[in-house]
């Protein structure tokens, strides 16, 4: 019986479809078979981001209504063994899915695979709920500035009060830059604030912008910053123990988030 | 824990400034500047008397100590106590205890405990008495109480003791660095962005409108 893990953040463009593409793809690529959900009915992309828009015949909308099995609709990536993806319909909006139903779906695709991602769309609306719905536990996904640890926040109490546990999270895009610009807030006061587990940090990195409009996730190419905290990230998730890389090992991001962190 | 080398406090006859003697005029009114900046509320027109333990400003700097905080904060200084004592500050103060210490004693009160953060969009309430959180209250999040609060974590949110009007209620954090604290109808909003003191304070309602925070 598998794992099934929803991707939320609350605020939205904080990369939440990035991590869902880069964990199924780093999840597969350690030999788990995997499939990703995207629960962003109406504005889908993830399908985009994984380079698998072209061969979408099928969505989630299609086996909801009974036009095919769930089995069918189900594209897979052919770039690596036991990854698939169930895409949303781009033609529906959010409210045309009901939670038991997508809960239907996740129930009956843990069976069969060891992780079934599902990629939230922001809010905190329907749109969220049917992504939380068939969720055992959650990614939150934040990056660090105050008003994305904010809504973190906020859809972390709305996870905890739907019983979702554990509830992991991913500080996304720490960048020197920012903290040089005085709008970050460090990686301890985020999890001190937030009160989770964090089970990795991903570095700024320009590579997850040329990726996505490659169609290619960064982990294919996995000598850049990002793409191995991914990789790292996804280890975590099957239970092994490695510990996060303080980044503040190296020289210059150690002496400013010590400075920001008050460890000095 | 190092305290703050001036501490607003109020007592039954009105607000108090202590000043911790072993420092020079500049830093006094340093520490004063970041004391009020850190409570941010309008002190215009407020009493205060200020209490030292041992004389060692000379008389020309607390002539200049009384001017500044009536020129720049608009304060009425009225009064000065200075000890010549070694020390302890309870002489200067005598058997005048500040306020919190008037809650009523062997009373039992109706208390809610609450095991978990109130996170940003939640709230809870308790009208019928004291409310303890054995968490964090995160920023977006609120708290309010009939009586008393505490936090046995940070408090980054917004927190209301003596709901019901009851000015002898406290708020206690082991971190206290709220959005906006109310007691009673006496309303506080902190500056912005304030690091944590590192140790745990509390606030009670002082006189005029004020909310005072001190070490607990
Ligand atoms: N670590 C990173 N470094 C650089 N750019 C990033 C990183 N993570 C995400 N991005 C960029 O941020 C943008 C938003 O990412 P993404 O689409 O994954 O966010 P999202 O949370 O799914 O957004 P939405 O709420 O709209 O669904 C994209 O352009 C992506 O390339
Ligand atoms: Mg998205």
């Amino acid at each position: 019986m598998g794992k099934v893990i929803v991707v939320t953040s609350g605020k939205g463009g904080v990369g939440k479809t990035t991590s869902t593409a880069n964990l199924g793809t780093a999840l597969a690529l350690i030999g788990k078979t995997v499939v990703v959900i995207d629960a962003d009915v109406g504005l889908r992309n993830l399908d985009v981001v994984m380079g698998l828009e072209s061969r979408i015949v099928y969505t989630s909308m299609d086996v909801i209504e009974n036009r095919c099995e769930l089995s069918r609709a189900l594209v897979k990536d052919k770039r690596v063994e036991g990854l698939m993806l169930l895409a949303a319909s781009q033609k529906n909006n959010k409210d045309d899915i009901q939670p038991e139903q997508m809960k239907a779906i996740c129930t009956e695709l843990r069976a069969t695979h060891d992780f079934v991602l599902v990629d939230s769309p922001a809010g905190i609306e329907s749109g969220f709920r049917n992504a939380a719905a068939g969720a055992e536990e959650a990614l939150v996904i934040t990056t660090p500035d105050v008003s994305a640890i904010r809504d973190a926040d906020r859809i972390t109490g709305l996870l905890q009060h739907e019983g979702v546990e554990p509830i992991n999270l991913v500080l996304n895009r720490l960048s020197p830059e920012m903290v040089r610009k005085g709008n970050m807030v460090s990686q301890s006061d985020v999890v001190g604030l937030l009160n989770l587990k964090l089970i990795g940090v991903v570095p700024e990195d320009r590579e997850v912008i040329a990726s996505t409009n490659r169609g290619i996730p960064l982990v294919h190419n996995k000598n850049s910053p990002g793409a191995q905290a991914y990789m790292r990230i996804a280890k975590r998730l099957t239970g092994q123990r490695i510990p996060i890389p303080e980044l503040r090992e190296k020289g210059f991001f150690s002496n400013i988030l010590d400075w920001f962190s008050g460890n000095k | 824990m190092a305290k703050s080398i001036v501490v607003l406090r109020a007592y039954q006859d009105g607000l108090h400034l202590n000043i911790t003697p072993t420092f020079s005029v500049t830093e006094v009114t340093e520490a004063i500047r970041k004391e009020f900046e850190r409570m941010n509320q309008p002190l215009a027109g407020v009493s205060v008397q200020i209490d030292m333990n041992a004389p060692l400003l000379t008389e020309a700097d607390l002539a200049y100590l009384k001017t500044e905080l009536q020129d720049t904060y608009g304060m009425e200084v009225r009064g000065l106590n200075i000890a010549d004592g070694t020390g302890d500050s309870t002489g200067v103060l005598g058997e005048k205890r500040p306020l919190a210490a008037r809650a009523e004693r062997g009373r039992i009160e109706k208390t809610r405990v609450v095991r978990e953060t109130i996170r940003s969009g939640q709230t809870e309430d308790f009208p019928e008495g004291n409310l303890i959180i054995y968490g964090d209250v995160n920023p977006g999040g609120e708290v309010s109480a009939g009586g008393d609060i505490v936090v046995l974590g940070a408090l980054r949110g917004s927190a209301h003791a003596g709901m019901n009007g009851k000015l002898s209620s406290v708020i206690i954090a082991m971190n206290l660095v709220p959005l906006q604290l109310q007691i009673g109808n006496y309303i506080s909003r902190p500056s912005w962005g304030q690091k944590s003191r590192g140790y745990p304070e509390i606030a009670r309602a002082g006189t005029e409108d004020i909310i005072i925070v001190e070490e607990l």
